[in-house]
C-alpha cells in the first residue's frame, strides 16, 4: 500500500510527546534530516520561511507517525517525500487563491524588487507549472533536484530505483511543455 | 543492440556509472540516440536550474526549539482536536465553583471519616479514583457524575438512603475584571505568574466563587450515634483564573489557576470514629477507596487522581504538593499553603511549565 504524505500546511496537529527515550531518538532524527527537508520544501515553495514552516508541519506529522524513528526503516524517505508533497499542496493552494482573486477582480499584491528580479527567472511560473503537473511527477522532480540520489528518491517515492529515471524523464519533459504553453 | 531507452539516457546524465557499458557504447555510435540524449540533457539542466532551492538558512537548534514549543503549546489548528479536554477542565473549574464543590464533596467523605467535631486539613494527599469509585460516590451522594464535575446549581437538596444532603452557596459565582478585584472580594492571596509559558495568552478570565456549605443531616434510622447528627463541610471562597491561548484567543483554555479557602468540617453528635465507620461502610463504596481514605489520616485533604493519571510528591513554596501527570497534554499540581489556602494549577502544559507557574505563585 502506498504511504500517504498529504499534510496541509499549518494543519499538522501537535503530536503527543513520546516517551523520553523515543523523544531523544526523534530529536536525533530531526537534527539529521531537518536541513534536507527544508531544502526540498524550499525548492517547491521558493521561500526560506515558508519552507521552514512546511518542515515544521512535516516533522510534527512524522512524530505522530514515527515516535521512534530508529524503529522504522523508511522514516527518512517519508519526511523527504512529505516535504515535497506538503510544499506542492502549499503552491496549489496559492494557485487557487490567485484564481479566486482574479475572478473577484482583486489585484494581486505587487512584487517586491527582489521578487521582480527573481521573476525574470520565472520562479513564479515554475512554481505554477509544478503545481499543474501530476503530483508524483512534481514530487520526483523536487526530490531529485534538491540533491537526493536515485536510490534516495526511490525510497522516498516507494518505487524501484530503475523506475526513477522513467519518472524523472517524463516529469522533466512535462515541465518543459508546461513552461512553453 | 536496440536503441537506449529514455530513462537510461536520463540516468546517464546524473549517474553515468550506473549505466551499463553496452548502452554507452551504443550511444557513441547512434545519432538518433544522441539527439534524444541531447534533448533529455537539456530538459534535465533546465529543471535543475529552475528548481534549485533559494538560499535557505536551516538552523536545526532553533527549529527544534520551535517544534518543542509547538508540541507544548496549542495552535489554532489544534483547537478542534483539543476542544473536548479544555471544556472538561472548564466544567471542573467553573460552573458553581467546581473546585470548591469537588473538593467539598470528595474531601467531605474523607474528612467526615476522620474527624470528631472539627476537620482542618493541613496538606494535600493523592487518592487514586477509578471510574468505578466515581460512579459509587455518585450513587451514594445521589449527585450525577456530570454534576460532580461542575454542573451543580448554587443550592440544592438530595435525599440519601441515610439522610439528607444539601448545599448552598453564599452567592452566585461571578466573573470579575481582574485578579486584583478577586483578591479584594475574597481576601485570598491569588496572583498570576510573572512569566507565562509559551502558548498561554496574557489576560486571564477571572471568576469568584463565594463560600459553599455542604450539610448532611443523618436520619434517625441511620442508627447509633450518627443517627440524628449533622455534618457540615464548608469551603471557600475561591478564585479561578482561566488563561486562553496566545494564538487561539480566549476560547481555548490552556492554563487554569485556582485558589480556595480549605474545607472545614464540623459535626454534632458523632465522633470521628463513628462517622468514619458509618460513611465508609455504605453499600457500594469500593473497599479500596475506603481503605485509601482511612489511610489519609486526620489532616490530609484528598486530591483525586483520575484514571490514566499518576501522582508525584513535589514541593511548592515550601509546602508539600501533589503533581498529577500521565496525560500528554494536561497536567496539574495542588498544594495547601501555610495560611490554609488550597491552590491548584492545571493546563495543557508539560509538568515543567506547570511547576514553573506554580512556583511563581506559591
Amino acid at each position: 500500500m502506498r504511504a500517504s504524505y498529504v499534510i496541509r500546511p499549518g494543519a499538522a496537529q501537535p503530536a503527543a510527546a513520546p516517551p523520553q527515550a523515543a523523544f531523544s531518538s526523534f530529536e536525533k532524527f530531526f537534527r539529521a534530516h531537518y536541513p534536507a527537508v527544508v531544502r526540498i520544501a524550499a525548492s517547491v515553495v521558493g521561500d526560506s520561511q515558508a519552507a521552514q514552516d512546511v518542515a515544521q508541519d512535516v516533522f510534527i506529522a512524522a512524530l505522530r507517525r514515527f515516535p521512534d524513528p530508529d524503529q522504522c526503516g523508511h522514516a527518512a524517505g517519508w519526511v523527504r517525500a512529505a516535504a515535497a508533497h506538503t510544499g506542492l499542496n502549499a503552491i496549489r493552494a496559492e494557485r487557487r487563491r490567485d484564481r479566486r482573486q482574479q475572478l473577484s477582480g482583486v489585484a494581486a499584491a505587487p512584487l517586491s524588487p527582489e521578487e521582480t528580479v527573481l521573476d525574470s527567472e520565472s520562479r513564479t511560473e515554475v512554481r505554477q507549472a509544478l503545481g499543474r503537473l501530476p503530483r508524483r511527477s512534481a514530487a520526483v522532480l523536487v526530490l531529485r533536484h534538491s540533491g537526493l540520489s536515485y536510490a534516495e528518491v526511490a525510497e522516498a517515492m516507494n518505487v524501484k530505483v530503475g523506475h526513477v529515471g522513467t519518472m524523472l524523464r517524463r516529469a522533466e519533459s512535462a515541465l518543459r511543455k508546461e513552461l512553453q504553453r | 543492440m536496440s536503441h537506449v531507452s529514455s530513462p537510461v539516457l536520463r540516468r546517464l546524465h546524473d549517474e553515468p556509472r550506473a549505466v551499463p557499458d553496452s548502452a554507452q557504447a551504443h550511444l557513441a555510435g547512434c545519432s538518433r540516440c544522441q539527439a534524444r540524449h541531447t534533448t533529455i540533457r537539456l530538459d534535465a539542466r533546465m529543471a535543475a536550474r529552475l528548481l534549485t532551492a533559494p538560499g535557505v538558512t536551516a538552523d536545526p537548534d532553533l527549529a527544534w526549539e520551535r517544534l518543542q514549543a509547538r508540541l507544548r503549546g496549542p495552535r489554532p489548528g489544534a483547537a478542534a482536536a483539543r476542544v473536548a479536554r479544555p471544556r472538561r477542565m472548564t466544567r471542573l473549574s467553573l460552573g458553581t465553583g467546581t473546585l470548591v464543590t469537588a473538593g467539598v464533596v470528595l474531601a467531605g467523605a474523607g474528612a467526615a471519616a476522620a474527624l470528631s467535631t472539627v476537620y482542618t486539613p493541613t496538606h494535600v494527599a493523592p487518592v487514586p479514583v477509578s471510574r468505578g469509585d466515581l460512579r459509587a460516590l455518585s450513587s451514594i451522594t445521589q449527585v450525577g457524575l456530570g454534576q460532580l464535575g461542575g454542573g451543580l446549581p448554587p443550592s440544592g437538596v438530595r435525599q440519601l438512603p441515610f439522610g439528607t444532603l444539601s448545599w448552598t452557596s453564599a452567592g452566585p459565582a461571578e466573573t470579575v475584571t481582574s485578579l486584583a478585584q478577586a483578591r479584594a472580594q475574597t481576601h485570598l492571596p491569588v496572583t498570576g505568574p510573572a512569566s507565562l509559558p509559551s502558548g498561554v495568552g496574557p489576560v486571564p478570565r477571572v471568576m469568584v466563587q463565594p463560600k459553599l456549605t455542604v450539610t448532611i443531616r443523618f436520619s434517625r434510622d441511620a442508627g447509633g450515634a450518627v443517627g440524628g447528627s449533622t455534618l457540615v463541610v464548608s469551603a471557600g471562597p475561591g478564585v479561578v483564573a482561566q488563561y486562553g491561548s496566545s494564538s487561539g484567543g480566549s476560547r481555548l483554555t490552556t492554563l487554569v489557576i485556582a485558589a480556595v479557602q480549605r474545607p472545614v468540617a464540623t459535626s454534632t453528635g458523632a465522633t470521628a470514629r463513628q462517622l468514619e465507620a458509618f460513611l465508609l461502610s455504605r453499600p457500594g463504596l469500593p473497599s479500596s477507596l475506603a481503605q485509601e481514605i482511612r489511610m489519609l489520616g486526620t489532616t490530609a485533604l484528598p486530591v483525586p487522581v483520575p484514571p490514566g493519571m499518576t501522582s508525584r510528591h513535589v514541593t511548592v513554596g515550601g509546602s508539600p504538593a501533589v503533581l498529577l501527570t500521565g496525560s500528554a497534554v494536561a497536567t496539574g499540581v495542588a498544594w495547601e499553603d501555610s495560611h490554609g489556602v488550597v491552590h491548584g494549577v492545571g493546563g495543557l502544559l508539560n509538568q515543567t511549565d506547570i511547576l514553573h507557574v506554580a512556583r511563581q505563585i506559591g
